[in-house]
């Protein structure tokens, strides 16, 4: 089955946007065929992949742009959060032991573990000085 | 800014924390302002109140396992009550719910500090 097109949204690396990414998310699963819940799960995923990038690849700094690509392939949604900061693999970060986390005091972390517990699979790559982190989420494995 | 609004009330020696929007990067800051207001005037004894809480992120999580060892080492807990279907998921996703204590109403929250209730 064909999926149908992506819908790209390209904004601004300032945190204050994050709340229209979500929305945009949530309406885009809702669309896809998942019930509420699942698509503000997604969209939860969504906005912590776009935090990551603002506050990892860009650093904070406001000015860069983030892209974010929506698209139905039919049995499963998938999406792209692209910058072209620096390369972040967050898969070289220690995982989220929540029992440690607090005596730890760390602040950081959570977001990549929640999008790996929400999404079906997360991916990280490099391609022309692009970052591109793929969430994917199967139609036929809800939750 | 209209994201959120953090409200403070005192009920005998417990802060009650009553966030109105949702939280996430953007606007942790502001919760977390109050978290740390809270720890300064000397309240250990929070309650969260999350009825008018839409979401939270990773970033609001953050926060309060930011603060909770602090708190608990002055002999005090943060407790949440009233969290919408979302809210709950969110916590119960990262296991949160296994670290703190989590009730339906904001009554049964204050009840648990008032009644001595040790925390997870």
């Amino acid at each position: 089955m064909r999926g149908k097109p992506a819908l790209v949204l390209r904004v601004p690396s300032e945190t204050r946007f994050l709340v229209l990414i979500r929305d945009v998310a949530e309406r885009m699963a809702e669309s896809a065929g998942f019930d509420e819940t699942t698509a503000g799960k997604v969209a939860l995923a969504v906005d912590e992949a776009t935090t990551n990038v603002i506050e990892h690849a860009y650093h904070g700094a406001s000015g860069k742009l983030v892209e974010v690509r929506i698209e139905d392939r039919g049995p499963e949604l998938s999406i792209d959060v692209i910058d072209t900061g620096a390369m972040v693999d967050p898969r070289s970060l220690p995982r989220v032991d929540l029992t440690r986390y607090a005596s730890e005091r760390r602040k950081g972390g959570l977001g990549v573990h929640l999008m790996e517990k929400i999404m079906d699979s997360v991916t990280f790559r490099r391609t022309a000085r692009r970052n591109v982190c793929r969430l994917v989420k199967r139609k036929a494995a809800r939750g | 800014m209209g994201d959120l609004v953090v409200e403070a009330r005192d009920f005998e020696d417990i802060r009650l924390l009553y966030p109105r929007g949702f939280i996430n990067a953007h606007t942790v800051r502001v919760f977390e302002g109050e978290l740390q207001r809270t720890l300064k005037d000397g309240r250990f004894k929070i309650v969260v109140n999350c009825s008018g809480l839409s979401y939270i992120a990773s970033a609001g999580l953050g926060a309060i396992m930011g603060s909770i060892e602090e708190i608990r080492q002055n002999g005090g807990d943060l407790r949440l009550s009233s969290l919408n279907e979302t809210v709950r998921n969110i916590f119960e996703i990262l296991g949160f719910n296994h670290l703190y204590r989590i009730f339906p109403t904001e009554s049964e929250a204050i009840e648990s500090f008032l009644s001595g209730g040790a925390s997870l």
